[in-house]
């Protein structure tokens, strides 16, 4: 063979690039739990594919998680510099896995509807047509949505764990696509469904559009799209400027409009509210964490030098996004819209964490995704249990009174509620005083002020909702409240429980993060 | 001024023209048509670049693939391939403003970065090659690369929940 | 640019030192202007007078394979006739359907005919050779990345075809067109994904470089790839038996039912360029390229300078008689039979093949001790397609009499059906075929 000798030359001057797979193992549990779903669903006959689904995607979170807890501790950046493993990373992926198995339980709860879940029998049907008709009442299930739904998680695991700005991009694909899938896929209300999922992806990927110019101008300023790279170029050059600052907005842009942040919030209502209620919980949750885990690290590692340039933005858009999301949330007559919008405003909660610049504000942030996170999860949970002929009942007038036809449910839910409130003894409370301290002391006491006049505001209508529900009088029509099933129990009993004791007994997990919080540069 | 530097000029002119064109024409299959000139001359481009593994990619990704599945997606679905004026909305002075906005922007925003800066084609050709190009895939971003075949089957398995109905099979 | 390449740090190591009359990229781009200009006018001549060539040859071939004679009044054997039926074509009435998009029903055309023969600028036809004191390799041109250059051509290619059938304002062509976009997108991916082994063997992307490294050894010893190849280029050439975009039948005439005229005998002249394109990529990947057959290959004479073009004109026309044979003997296949076989066979068939082939030269370049390491393996490999083999088939009987690609079994060996008589059946004597009587 007249090309073997030449063979050898070019693998000895082309070595294998260095990967430490034990860093990123629970992205590896997580996408590996994701193609073996994908295998199940080409080979496991239909009866076992949801039983079969579930069992896997919960193996890989937990055992996601299992790693996530091996590797507490760890400061490694790996892949050729493309991964960073710390504090930060692990706290946010530790999160998203938890979330990402309570949102699992919530997707794979087949009790509610007769046989089928939240999830749409057959997505290829048209609405209103025969073959829907005949399939909507039958225990058919669009299984696939496990695997997407993985791929979504382990998206969301690497988003906050890139350490440059391509795979940051890819990673925000990764999340995003399978969840603009799973937004079309809810059972009942399908064109609204659908529409949901149109819109979010036509957003989305306008959004992902602002992401890669940011990434190509800050390439072009700083040669390098890692973000050690770049925050090294903002130390030394003083040229070129206009890249910079161009870039870091339309890098802004895309990390803003997935926190779901004033002025590119407008898709969060329409979305949240046509998505099966499951997959909204998991996106208001896990995307939200990833995408805060994302932004903490582009902040404060790529332009931690250049934070007096960055800060009065984020200022101006973290009062911007409190204000909308608490004064739309009082116009809401739906409960659904009303959660997104409360997610909106808590956006602008989290972002005065960001605002602080410290590691009080990263500690702060850490620790206030994780308790909005549980919290938001089971109050989606709640919703599905509340329902009518046509569903979920998610109409405000139709709640009335239902603290007095099922305290316990009811009781939950204003539990949650005060939490998002930010009342005493919740951890929402706990969450709020971690930024607004952090905050106070970088010297961002004006940010402050508004952010607990907004939250007063918005207290007025979590208060509201829990008013209605116990001291109104029931309609006669009104929605009942189905029995939750086991795999629902659990998803809601962690929420609940996570939102209780981080209220009364904060201070390991502060601590945890207080420690977490240190980014590796 | 030399011979390559006023085709690559004149390239960059048609590349605009006919992506002016793709958004002004009247008849879908035309705008995709001249979407096939707009990324043909940016792969000349490429090619005076002497990025010739980029241009030739380019041509048959690009050009040759992504243009003719929507040529396909354009004529198999029931959107008008004939000319027609409901392509433009009343949004229309507004679109042009905003992406007139943005390209005056955008194209002062890199005249005043790159205007003295200066790229030695002799000294960096071949870095738009075949071999650098898989270095740079599989070495430096290797990463993002295996992470885009996890984006890639997410498309797929979507793409077969959203369109193969299965009634009644198995 | 090809220079620039060369002498840059980051272009291939030099390779093993192969003989002088060997091409590589470093060849080109040093010839005077008149020796371009003669080898782009020798490749055009070439490909129109094989295109004649071959339009005769089809004609005879088929014929002769269906028992008939075939074309033989204009000039010695006929041979006169694709000159004769080309004078013809271009002199018939052009007709432009009121319907059509004109700009694009007359560009469509040239776009299917130029990169037809665009493609062929890379084909290395012979050795290097030494014309008017010039030493040159028969080679119009190459790039380090000349097998993309020509994957380039061939999806241009399907524009020609896409817009003739949309530009012609009609329901037929544009069927016939959607087709063919499917069919070349679909057969375009295997097609592409057989020729990795060749690169993996070769080390480079290169016509001239590839042929240099079959030297010794043909890739055809790649066997699926080649077999990859030549189904996948059947089928991205629209030859029968995968030719449903013109399939008569269901179509008409296919994409260029509306054209007449010089017009269409440009989408003729480019479906036969495409065609010899075809196997002129496959004799230079997969069947050694201009080398000598064999152990004629020993000879340097016969293995180098002008005796390539003879040699490479041989295997080129063997493949092409191939084609037609092809033509002459298959019918067409349904529209999703041939799509299944592009999707679910071909396509992994050659991952997996890719696969192995990857598997193997990793061991052999980081020195694996093949013959410890590999029995094992083999072992394993052999106790698992004995398993599968054998393992009791789940597969329940079909319900409702359909097949197993879900059309209605026909009941065999019924003979209330008037079939065909198989061969060596017995037959009612009054209704045997009677003796073909040759004309």
């Amino acid at each position: 063979m007249s090309t073997a000798q030449s063979l050898p030359a070019l693998a000895a001057d082309f070595p294998a690039p260095q990967i430490a797979y034990s860093a990123l193992s629970p992205m590896v549990a997580v996408f590996g739990a994701a193609l073996i779903g994908v295998l199940v669903e080409a080979f496991a006959p239909r009866r076992a594919r949801a039983g079969l689904q579930l069992a896997v995607a919960l193996l890989g979170l937990l055992g996601g998680l299992l790693a996530v807890g091996l590797l507490a501790g760890t400061r490694e950046v790996t892949a050729v510099g493309a991964v960073a493993v710390d504090g930060p990373a692990l706290f946010v992926q530790g999160t998203v896995l938890a979330l990402g198995v309570a949102a699992m339980l919530l997707l794979a709860e087949r009790s509610l509807e007769s046989g089928g879940g939240a999830i749409v029998a057959q997505a290829a049907t048209v609405p209103g047509s025969a073959d829907e008709r005949a399939l909507v009442g039958t225990d058919h299930l669009q299984t696939e949505v496990f695997p997407l739904a993985m791929l979504a998680i382990g998206g969301m695991l690497l988003f906050p764990a890139s350490n440059d700005l391509l795979l940051m991009f890819v990673a925000l694909e990764v999340l995003s696509l399978p969840l603009y899938l799973m937004c079309g896929l809810a059972r009942r209300r399908r064109l609204l469904s659908q529409e949901a999922a149109v819109k979010y992806f036509l957003l989305g990927a306008f959004s992902s559009a602002f992401f890669l110019y940011g990434l190509a101008l800050l390439y072009g300023y700083a040669g390098t799209v890692s973000l050690p790279g770049i925050a090294a170029a903002t130390q030394v050059t003083a040229s070129n400027d206009g890249l910079l600052y161009t870039g870091l907005g339309l890098l802004t842009v895309g990390l803003l409009f997935k926190i779901s942040a004033v002025p590119f919030h407008s898709w969060t209502p329409d979305v949240y509210q046509g998505a099966p209620t499951p997959v909204t919980a998991l996106m208001a949750t896990g995307t939200k964490v990833a995408a805060f885990g994302a932004l903490l690290r582009v902040y404060y590692v790529a332009f931690g030098a250049i934070r007096w340039d960055w800060r009065p933005l984020l200022w101006v858009i973290a009062i911007a996004t409190m204000a909308v999301g608490a004064l739309l949330a009082i116009t809401q007559r739906d409960v659904k819209r009303m959660l997104a919008y409360s997610s909106v405003a808590h956006a602008g909660f989290i972002l005065t964490g960001v605002v602080a610049a410290t590691r009080a504000g990263l500690a702060g942030s850490l620790f206030y995704l994780l308790a909005y996170g549980f919290t938001t999860l089971a109050a989606f949970g709640i919703l599905t249990l509340v329902r009518d002929a046509d569903g979920e009942a998610t109409d405000l007038s139709s709640w009335a009174g239902l603290g007095r036809r099922s305290p316990m449910v009811a009781g939950a839910f204003a539990i949650l509620l005060l939490a998002l409130a930010g009342i005493p003894l919740t951890s929402g409370f706990t969450g709020k005083f971690a930024v607004f301290s952090a905050a106070a002391d970088a010297g961002a006491a004006g940010l402050v002020v508004v952010a607990v006049v907004c939250s007063a505001i918005a207290a007025f209508f979590y208060v509201r909702v829990i008013v209605l529900m116990f001291f109104n009088e029931p309609a006669a029509d009104g929605p009942t409240v189905a029995i939750p099933g086991a795999f629902t129990s659990a998803a809601l009993a962690l929420g609940v429980a996570v939102t209780v004791v981080l209220g009364v007994f904060p201070s390991p997990l502060l601590k945890l993060a207080d420690q977490a919080a240190l980014f590796i540069r | 001024m030399t011979t390559k530097d006023v085709v690559f000029g004149a390239l960059g002119l048609l590349a605009c023209c006919s992506g002016v064109l793709v958004v002004t024409a009247r008849n879908v299959i035309h705008a995709a048509l001249w979407l096939v000139v707009t990324l043909g001359a940016l792969a000349a481009c490429y090619l005076l670049l002497t990025a010739d593994f980029v241009a030739w990619v380019q041509v048959l990704i690009y050009a040759g693939a992504i243009v003719v599945l929507l040529l396909f997606a354009a004529m198999l679905t029931r959107a008008p391939v004939g000319p027609g004026q409901d392509l433009d909305s009343g949004n229309r002075p507004a679109a042009a403003l905003v992406a007139g906005g943005v390209g005056v922007t955008l194209v002062t925003l890199l005249v005043q970065a790159f205007r003295s800066a200066y790229v030695d084609l002799d000294r960096v050709a071949g870095t738009g090659a075949g071999r650098p190009i898989g270095d740079a895939l599989f070495r430096s971003y290797v990463l993002p690369f295996e992470i885009a075949s996890v984006l890639l089957l997410a498309a797929l398995v979507g793409a077969i929940v959203l369109t193969r109905p299965e009634i009644g099979r198995r | 640019m090809n220079q620039l390449i060369s002498t840059s740090p980051l272009s291939l190591p030099s390779r093993a030192p192969v003989a002088a009359t060997e091409a590589t990229v470093s060849t080109f781009g040093h010839d005077p202007w008149w020796l371009i200009l003669g080898k782009v006018v020798a490749v055009f001549v070439f490909l129109v007078l094989i295109t004649l060539f071959l339009i005769w040859a089809e004609r005879r071939i088929v014929a002769r394979m269906q028992q008939r004679l075939g074309p033989n009044r204009t000039g010695p054997f006929g041979l006169g006739q694709g000159l004769a039926d080309g004078i013809k074509l271009a002199l018939k009435e052009e007709i432009i359907p009121a319907m059509a998009d004109k700009p694009v029903y007359f560009i469509a055309p040239i776009v299917a005919t130029i990169p037809a023969f665009l493609a062929f600028a890379v084909i290395p036809v012979g050795g290097v050779v030494s014309i008017f004191g010039h030493v040159t390799a028969l080679q119009v041109t190459d790039l380090p990345v000349a097998v993309l250059f020509i994957l380039a051509c061939s999806s241009f290619g399907v524009y020609g075809i896409v817009l003739g059938g949309w530009a012609s304002g009609s329901t037929y062509p544009l069927l016939g067109a959607l087709r063919s976009a499917a069919q070349v997108i679909s057969y375009e991916v295997s097609l592409a994904l057989a020729l990795v082994p060749i690169f993996l063997y070769a080390g480079s992307l290169s016509t001239s470089e590839i042929v240099a490294a079959q030297n010794r050894f043909w890739f055809v010893f790649l066997v699926p790839s080649f077999v990859i190849y030549m189904v996948s280029a059947v089928g991205e050439t629209n030859r029968a038996p995968f030719d449903l975009p013109e399939a008569e039948g269901e179509l008409v005439g296919g994409f260029h039912t509306e054209y007449s005229s010089l017009k269409f005998a440009l989408f003729f002249l480019a479906e036969y360029i495409n065609m010899t394109t075809v196997s002129a990529v496959a004799t230079t990947l997969f069947l050694g390229g201009w080398h000598a057959p064999f152990l004629l290959s020993r000879v340097p004479v016969l293995n180098s300078g002008w005796f390539g073009l003879v040699w490479f004109t041989l295997k080129l026309l063997t493949v092409l008689f191939g084609f037609i044979w092809l033509r002459g003997t298959l019918p067409r296949l349904r529209y999703d039979q041939f799509m299944r076989l592009g999707w679910k066979l071909l396509i992994p068939a050659s991952l997996v093949w890719l696969l192995l082939v990857a598997a193997m030269r990793t061991l052999v370049v980081e020195d694996v001790n093949l013959r410890r390491n590999l029995v094992p393996v083999g072992i394993v490999f052999v106790v698992l397609l004995l398993l599968v083999s054998f393992w009791p088939s789940s597969k329940k009987p079909d319900r409702d009499g359909e097949g197993e690609d879900g059309h209605p079994e026909i009941a065999v060996g019924n003979r209330a059906f008037p079939v065909p008589v198989l061969p060596g059946e017995q037959t009612d004597p009054t209704l045997a075929p009677r003796e073909v009587t040759r004309a």
